[in-house]
């Protein structure tokens, strides 16, 4: 009488080796006949699968590039050597891009926001937003962190009630951009390592913004004075990245802001 | 109920599931409709309604007359606003309103000769004869042209402009003008005292609306915890054939959806509006608001607000000037008492806490609820038990706890396929779950979040 511990142990392998037969035998019967080029580019996606590129994840951007011809940049995780990576399986030229990475366009913490009542309902800025009078300012952060929670990249942070952006790890996915309920979040090009912004959304008239923050824009116009970079709408100013080059420098304008909302933001 | 009854009013007085809460009303049920002394300053919101906002059509330190307008626009969904007080604008400037909505406003300073002050204000908004046999030979066009100059919204809280109510649809015929005197909201007794002290206004509005609208029958719904108001309004019907009907006192009855099943017993398909069963639904102080726009030509300027609530030391119903300040209104009641911790626009279940009591009246403030430490105070949220509380309670026969839960994990999918947005975030699920999960909150946050396509 053989031992049942052997006839199990024999059972399986014998079942291990009828298994290992099949799937060889389904792998070759219907093989998928991936193109050696597609499986390149799939290769070299870096897998965050982030979605920053607009694509689903890292393989269906690969196989848009493969079959419908999508551009080589769009990929903000890798940055610039997954492009020339792509561009060089692709065989077409790649010109190097400005990347871009988001500004929070509120710069005013827990304690420059004004009339800030106690907040006691779902902790989200998407539900918090709908509570007329959650703080003064109905344009500023709310910072109940709905832009953290999203971050793959553990790049945005609530630090005293302000989301601030860690540009060393923040790859642009542009994630935070889509779950900020204020869109207060904007993608810009990042010329240098550092960028001017007017850190300010509100739309109000000034004395209205004085009522509710000590550091909003007024409008005021004394920056757009010193360097027509600076365009003044709806009592806010803002900055035509289209023109900023590597070498502008604001610190004038930063330097004269009576609010200090010019701020540099980046590495 | 005789036969006879039941088939002119084939509803049975009531609808399925809702919550009973403590009415609290006799707060100020008891207390006479106060004129409020005329306010220094007024703010008045260039939006006061759902649909496009108002232009301002006054320029800033000009000399402006009680019921000048102030704003309009030329949208069809929208309302003009009217100076509720005579005075000096000021440069405009911006205010948020209870509801979230963030805009324009006008300041006005107000002078120190005002021709209509108390009694006479009353006088000239309520008092007064109000003829109702002359409304036969007019035009409903003119009806509904003068509520839309008058500025009319839907004075229960949702501020949906009265005369888009009143146009015709050749498809959609009415048949029914449903006039909504429940006041289902806890502590809210403003329609409560316009029914006791002017029902006549309501009646010769009811018959305006009517006509404008086509409603061959008008019915006068009242829940059946004001007797004396059904009482009053029955001897102001007596020979213009009008009815009027108790209906039970269940939270929300006030509801249109609800109010329909429970008078006409016809239900609002999900997604349509009352037009689509031959119904409009008007709320007994817009019904007064029309008969003055239209009997007096004068615009809604004033409205009854309730101020009520533990947390306000003597409970009073006010009649305001729209643009008062809500600190203006609270100080008139006597301030807030030490234990006041929330300020609620409009009622408990539906209205909106302030963070800020430096906000304007709107035609739509029905009340102001001050509740008090003790009353907000909420124990920790805990895991759903699926005990279904929240099922028997909604009033439109959703899932809650499903629904709230798939928004609060933004399960897009999951939340359409219950139909998020048939809630109408009367807050009943809230109200009665043990687990104090926020679910009203969650819908209405979720609503806000599904992704358009």
């Amino acid at each position: 009488m053989i031992p049942t511990i052997i006839l199990a142990v024999c059972v399986m392998l014998a079942l291990a080796g009828v298994f290992a037969v099949l799937l060889g035998w389904a792998n070759v019967r219907w093989h998928v006949h991936v193109p050696e080029q597609l499986q390149h580019l799939m290769d070299a996606m870096p897998g965050a699968n982030c979605g920053g590129c607009g694509y689903i994840g890292c393989s269906e951007y690969a196989e848009a590039i493969f079959h419908e011809g999508a551009a080589p940049d769009k990929c903000s995780v890798g940055g610039a050597a997954v492009a020339e990576r792509i561009a060089e399986i692709m065989g077409v030229e790649h010109v190097a891009g400005v990347p871009s990475r988001p500004v929070v366009l509120c710069g005013a913490d827990f304690d420059e926001r004004l009339k800030r009542p106690e907040y006691r309902g779902e902790p989200t800025c998407a539900a918090a937003v709908m509570v007329a009078g959650v703080q003064g300012c109905t344009f500023g952060c709310l910072g109940l962190g709905d832009c953290v929670e999203v971050c793959k990249f553990d790049a945005i942070h609530i630090i005293n009630g302000l989301a601030v952006v860690d540009y060393e790890k923040c790859v642009g996915c542009g994630a935070c951009v889509r779950a900020c309920p204020r869109n207060i979040i904007q993608m810009v090009p990042f010329h240098a390592d550092a960028m001017a912004v007017v850190a300010c959304s509100n739309l109000d008239p000034g004395k209205v913004v004085r009522g509710v923050c000590t550091v909003g824009c007024i409008g005021c116009g004394i920056c757009a004075k010193l360097d027509d970079i600076f365009t003044i709408a709806d009592n806010n100013a803002s900055i035509d990245y289209d023109r900023y080059q590597a070498d502008t420098d604001l610190s004038a304008a930063i330097e004269k802001c009576p609010r200090k909302i010019i701020r540099m933001e980046g590495k | 109920m005789t036969v006879a009854d039941t088939i002119k009013i084939p509803g049975k007085r009531s609808f399925a599931r809702g919550i009973h809460p403590s009415d609290k009303k006799s707060l100020c049920a008891g207390s006479p409709v106060e004129i409020l002394p005329t306010p220094k300053s007024v703010l008045i919101p260039l939006s006061q309604h759902i649909g496009a906002p108002c232009a301002a059509i006054v320029k800033p330190r000009t000399e402006i007359a009680i019921g000048d307008v102030v704003g309009d626009s030329e949208a069809f969904v929208s309302a003009p606003v009217h100076a509720s007080v005579g005075g000096t604008t000021s440069a405009a400037t911006v205010t948020t309103l209870p509801n979230g909505q963030h805009v324009g406003a006008i300041p006005i300073t107000v002078a120190e000769e005002q021709p209509l002050a108390s009694q006479g204000l009353w006088d000239d908004i309520y008092g007064g004869n109000w003829p109702t046999d002359s409304i036969e030979s007019l035009d409903p066009k003119q009806i509904t042209q003068a509520v839309r100059t008058g500025g009319i919204v839907g004075m229960g809280g949702a501020t949906f402009p009265t005369h888009v109510k009143f146009a015709r649809n050749p498809d959609k015929p009415i048949d029914t003008l449903i006039i909504n005197g429940c006041e289902c909201e806890p502590y809210l007794t403003s329609d409560h005292r316009l029914m006791l002290e002017a029902p006549e206004p309501i009646i010769a509005g009811a018959l305006l609306s009517a006509r404008a609208a086509g409603a061959e029958r008008i019915i006068v719904a009242i829940e059946d915890n004001k007797p004396d108001a059904i009482e009053k309004m029955q001897s102001a019907a007596t020979g213009t054939g009008i009815d009027i009907v108790g209906v039970h006192t269940l939270y929300p009855m006030g509801g249109e959806k609800q109010l329909i099943v429970a008078v006409m017993a016809r239900e609002v398909p999900t997604g349509g509006l009352p037009l689509d069963v031959g119904v409009v639904v008007v709320n007994v102080a817009t019904a007064a608001a029309v008969a003055r726009a239209v009997l007096r030509n004068k615009p809604l300027t004033h409205r009854i607000i309730s101020v009520t609530g533990e947390g306000v030391a003597t409970p009073k119903n006010i009649l305001a000037p729209v643009g008062t300040s809500y600190a203006d209104i609270i100080e008139h009641c006597g301030g807030l008492t030490d234990s006041a911790d929330r300020v609620i626009s409009g009622g408990p279940m539906m209205g909106f806490a302030l963070g800020d009591l430096d906000v304007p009246v709107t035609k739509g403030t029905s009340g102001i609820v001050v509740l008090t430490e003790a009353q907000t105070r909420k124990s920790a949220e805990t895991a759903c038990v699926r005990c279904g509380r929240c099922v028997s309670a909604c009033p439109l026969g959703l899932v809650p706890t499903r629904i709230a839960l798939a928004a609060r994990n933004k399960d897009w999918e999951m939340a359409k396929r219950y139909y998020i947005t048939a809630c109408v975030e009367c807050g009943c699920c809230a109200y009665v779950c043990p687990a104090e999960i926020p679910l009203v909150q969650l819908i209405r946050a979720g609503k806000a979040g599904l992704p358009r396509d």
